[in-house]
């Protein structure tokens, strides 16, 4: 369980990344398409078929990642803390899930207050070093063994 | 996690008992409050592969304005019950037709086809009528009765033929699963309505109609007043978006319209997107009529664009100069409408900054009708919100916070006043379309509308906006309420309003596969 939880944390940090990676990626072919002639509004976010340039798949995986596997990992997080015997993992999967919650909300905010999308951006930061957190603490628990009284006071409780 | 369970540290006072608890029982407790009410929620969402939209959501009798001050009369509003009904069989949608012995005065033979579509040089899988997209452009003159004849000659979903902002009979409707079957391959629908608003107007295919529209499988429908247009020229620009690929009358270039000069252009803009499209011109222009009903006394506008929402139609009328030049109209950035001497060309004008505002634009007119005391009053709330529809987890449209297939099924009768306040607290424009009848917008966050009255059949409703609108239920059936942004559509955008009493024959899915998002 332990590891379970350890990959899950490191999973939702490694998604975040390819999260800030996928999106710029998207936006950077939307400029190269504008700066090619083409004009982009609602009629072609919400047009079918063929997307007008490749880098849209970017924002649409980003938007699948963001509302389906994000979460989905995140859930599995918190599920997996219940059971992993160590001080402080159900916290720290808490913090991940309320962060996770609070991105998701900001990016749909982000829709029609784009102020709201900059934080969306910052809370990014929060979630992955959480995350990163929540990981290396179980790894430092992992490596002394099985939990004994004096190896759980050692374990970091913040 | 079992392996190690009897070292756990066992501090004074604390039972073997109460550690199990600890150890095995609180984990497992946790999990399930967790995985059950996510698995109930997923459970319910869950749709029967044959249903009706009768036994969807909850009905939503409104309230009743005048209920409150004599409950005798309007008591039956609020509960549903239909006295004297209760012996008879329901009305039903099939019943709702055009005078069948009255002879046809315009006839037209409609074939749909899945097909290949080359446009702007890109080969697009999609949809064509008699051979192309749009399809053939339907005219009539107010009045008269228009018969089109449609066979589905390949489309593999099957297909109908919906009247976009005309208040044809319920039966004529051509929502797939609500007032007829989806015509099958090698099938065929008869539909028959008197043309008697005139205005501008589009017909669509409302089985899978996320596809089938964006596809290509819609045209125009222009009815003339009896009296005529008062512009020397009437040309069509039917807009829409093909992969990406932006088009006029399905070509993926300006539309050139040739005029002399002096003389006066009815262009009539049709959005056929599932988004929202700004117009505006080189010079001035009127809007003279927005969904099909003209504008009571519209001025000349300058520097200022028209928001043409999806599914809405807006129809400017430009004046070419006496110099011979020519104006130019600007269908968003990407495409544009010409009007001048053959030639002629002017340069694109910015996009202006200011929008008009039909809150106040044009002179106030007559209703018909008092919607200051209306008979029933209904909140349209939209909003957004994480769970699960037909199964499928996700962030789904909500309708008054509830999700498909549990959204309201608003009840009239016929003869209501019917008030509507629409909110979007979501964070996405929403074109909202009410089938079978106009509404008015009373009201735009509270601001009160001036200008002549402002009939939609689509309305744009921005994130944070709140309409008040109101219409007479004069067309009895049964009517989607939903979203024109199609894809929101088929996310769960859909609610109905039907007249008491009234049923359907037809089932969504089942054997005619019927699917009208």
């Amino acid at each position: 369980m332990r590891t379970a939880y350890k990959v899950l944390a490191y999973l939702v940090a490694g998604e975040v990344a390819v999260q800030a990676m996928l999106i710029v990626w998207g936006i950077a072919g939307l400029g190269k398409w504008v700066n090619d002639g083409g004009v982009f509004d609602k009629a072609v976010i919400e047009s079918e078929g063929t997307p007008p340039f490749p880098e849209v798949v970017g924002i649409i995986v980003h938007g699948i990642n963001g509302l389906f596997v994000i979460p989905g990992l995140t859930l599995l997080l918190l599920i997996v803390s219940f059971f992993t015997k160590v001080r402080g993992a159900i916290k720290w999967a808490v913090v991940v899930f309320v962060l996770v919650v609070a991105q998701g909300q900001l990016g749909e905010l982000g829709h029609d207050l784009p102020l709201a999308g900059a934080l969306h951006g910052l809370n990014a930061l929060a979630l992955f070093g959480a995350a990163i957190y929540a990981g290396r603490r179980l790894r430092a628990v992992a490596a002394v063994g099985v939990v004994q009284p004096d190896a759980r006071a050692a374990t970091p409780v913040s | 996690m079992t392996g190690h369970s009897c070292r756990r540290p066992t501090k004074a006072g604390v039972s073997i008992d109460s550690g199990w608890v600890l150890r095995v029982a609180l984990p497992v407790v946790a999990t399930l409050s967790i995985v059950v009410p996510l698995a109930w929620l997923w459970q319910a969402s869950r749709v029967p592969s044959v249903y009706s939209v009768m036994d969807m959501g909850y009905h939503d009798y409104g309230v009743g304005a005048t209920a409150d001050t004599s409950s005798g009369e309007h008591a039956g509003h609020m509960q549903g019950d239909t006295p004297g009904q209760q012996m008879a069989p329901p009305p039903l949608v099939t019943d709702m037709v055009a005078d069948p012995a009255r002879p046809a005065d315009v006839r037209v033979d409609l074939v749909a086809r899945q097909q290949t579509l080359t446009v702007g040089g890109r080969s697009i899988s999609g949809f064509t009528v008699n051979g192309t997209s749009p399809g053939p452009q339907i005219r009539a003159r107010q009045g008269q009765l228009i018969e089109v004849r449609l066979r589905n000659e390949s489309v593999r979903d099957g297909v109908t033929l919906h009247w976009h902002g005309v208040d044809v009979p319920n039966a004529m409707d051509g929502v797939a699963g609500v007032t007829q079957n989806a015509v099958p391959v090698g099938g065929g629908f008869t539909y028959r309505f008197v043309a008697d608003q005139a205005g501008s107007y589009w017909y669509h295919s409302h089985q899978v109609s996320n596809p089938q529209v964006a596809g290509g499988l819609f045209g125009s429908l222009v009815v003339t007043p009896k009296a005529g247009i008062a512009q020397q020229v009437d040309v069509s620009a039917v807009a829409h978006t093909y992969g990406g690929v932006r088009t006029i009358n399905g070509k993926a270039e300006d539309l050139r319209v040739p005029a002399q000069p002096g003389q006066r252009v009815l262009v009539r803009v049709a959005n056929t997107d599932n988004g929202p499209m700004k117009v505006w011109t080189s010079g001035s222009y009127r809007l003279v009529a927005v969904d099909g009903t003209e504008v009571h006394r519209p001025t000349d506008i300058s520097g200022r664009s028209v928001m043409l929402t999806a599914g809405g139609r807006a129809d400017l009328e430009v004046k070419v100069a006496g110099d011979g030049g020519a104006a130019r109209m600007q269908l968003s950035k990407a495409t544009a409408v010409i009007v001048g001497a053959p030639g002629g060309d002017a340069p694109a004008p910015p996009q202006p900054s200011d929008e008009l505002d039909l809150l106040s634009y044009g002179s106030p007119a007559p209703l018909g009708f008092d919607p200051a005391h209306p008979t029933r009053r209904f909140e349209y709330r939209i909003g957004r919100r994480p769970g699960f529809v037909k199964g499928r987890p996700g962030l789904w449209w909500s309708i008054n916070g509830h999700l498909f297939p549990n959204v309201p099924m608003y009840v009239v009768r016929q003869g209501d006043v019917v008030a509507m306040h629409i909110t979007n607290r979501s964070s996405e424009v929403h074109p909202m379309h009410l089938h079978g009848h106009h509404e008015v917008v009373l009201a735009r966050n509270g601001v009160a509308a001036t200008g002549s009255p402002w009939w939609v059949d689509s309305l744009n409703v921005l994130p944070g906006e709140t309409y008040d609108i109101a219409f007479v239920a004069n067309n009895p059936g049964i009517w989607m309420d939903h979203c024109h942004n199609l894809k929101h559509a088929a996310q769960g955008m859909i609610a109905h309003l039907m007249y008491e009493g009234f049923d359907t024959p037809y089932r969504i899915a089942g054997p005619a596969e019927n699917q009208p998002e």
